[in-house]
């Protein structure tokens, strides 16, 4: 059967290698990337796959972006299957020197941009009685580092939301799930030198860091008709750090 | 009237998924109060989106919400209005 997925932030390491994951999961798969200035990733990503990926201008922290965006998938696909909301940034500064911006923009678009996708797709769900939502949070948000307390706290916002909602649309057949990842391997943390990179990776028991598609692995059985009994479920995939 | 009644009863039985039947739905048992059928505002939205996608009802406030969703009869009522 055919699924309509939409992956936030798509145009990031993560949000490419979680699209490909799924591309390559199910010809199925249709997908929808949330893009917007920062589009070059997802708009090669397209031109392989001209027929099954769309790209889709959205700002996640707006409610109005969101509607406008399922919208047209509901137009052309005819049904909400899966929604990623990886949309996020981090902005790292101690919080005694943190300003009111950095605070700002990190929680909106990690937390609020979380709360906006899923009370858009919460409805179109719950009236078809399936959907499957996966936050991607952080192991920050359970680990809570110095210098992330804007972070690490929208991240901690999204496990909570994510078992709150979880609790609300389940007997709808909706399941609503996060995962924590640890480093990995991205452009993302390509601002760490090699010796931030060498101590990251010597905190992390399997002695290697993340790759996206370690996550996109979880995220595709989340997805899957196999998971239909996991929900409010915070999945952490950090090779054993915590 | 009954026909609509009864429909009402049957969505809310499977989509709620009541461990209860149709037939043990009075039409002015109370939805929401202990002493009828007690279901909470989980069951509540669900039902909102089950109603306006059956019968194409709307509920743009939770005022009317309250008011449509205290029983079959209030629903029932409604539907006609919205058609």
């Amino acid at each position: 059967m055919s699924r309509s997925i939409l992956i936030t932030g798509a145009n990031g390491g993560l949000g490419i290698g979680i699209s490909q994951t799924f591309l390559q999961e199910s010809p199925e798969n249709h997908l929808w990337l949330g893009v917007r200035s920062n589009r070059d990733a997802a708009a090669d990503l397209q031109s392989l796959h001209p027929d099954r990926v769309h790209l889709i201008e959205l700002d996640v922290t707006s409610a109005i972006s969101w509607d406008l965006a399922v919208e047209t998938i509901l137009a052309t696909n005819k049904s909400m299957d899966v929604l990623i909301n990886n949309a996020g940034h981090h902005d790292d500064q101690l919080l005694a020197m943190m300003t009111d911006d950095s605070w700002h923009k990190v929680i909106d678009s990690n937390l609020t941009g979380t709360f906006n996708g899923c009370r858009a797709v919460a409805r179109t769900m719950m009236g078809q009685r399936r959907g499957r939502i996966i936050n991607i949070a952080s192991l920050s948000a359970l680990l809570s580092p110095p210098g992330q307390a804007n972070y690490a706290a929208a991240k901690a916002g999204v496990v909570g939301l994510t078992q709150s909602f979880a609790k609300e649309v389940a007997r709808a057949g909706v399941t609503v799930n996060c995962l924590c990842p640890g480093y990995i391997d991205t452009p993302a943390l390509s601002a760490m030198n090699p010796e931030q990179r060498q101590a990251a990776t010597a905190k992390v028991p399997m002695r290697r860091l993340g790759r996206p598609e370690d996550v996109a692995a979880a995220a595709v059985f989340l997805a899957s008709e196999n998971a239909g009994y996991i929900t409010g479920s915070v999945l952490k995939i950090d090779g054993g750090i915590f | 009237m009954d026909e609509l009644r009864q429909q009402i009863k049957d969505l809310m039985v499977n989509e709620l998924m009541l461990q209860m039947t149709a037939e043990e739905i009075g039409n002015e048992t109370p939805i929401f109060s202990p002493e009828g059928l007690g279901l909470d505002s989980v069951d509540a939205l669900q039902l909102v989106v089950a109603l306006e996608k059956k019968f194409g009802l709307k509920f743009p406030d939770a005022e009317t919400a309250r008011n449509v969703l205290r029983c079959v009869d209030t629903i029932a009522a409604a539907v006609p209005a919205a058609e």
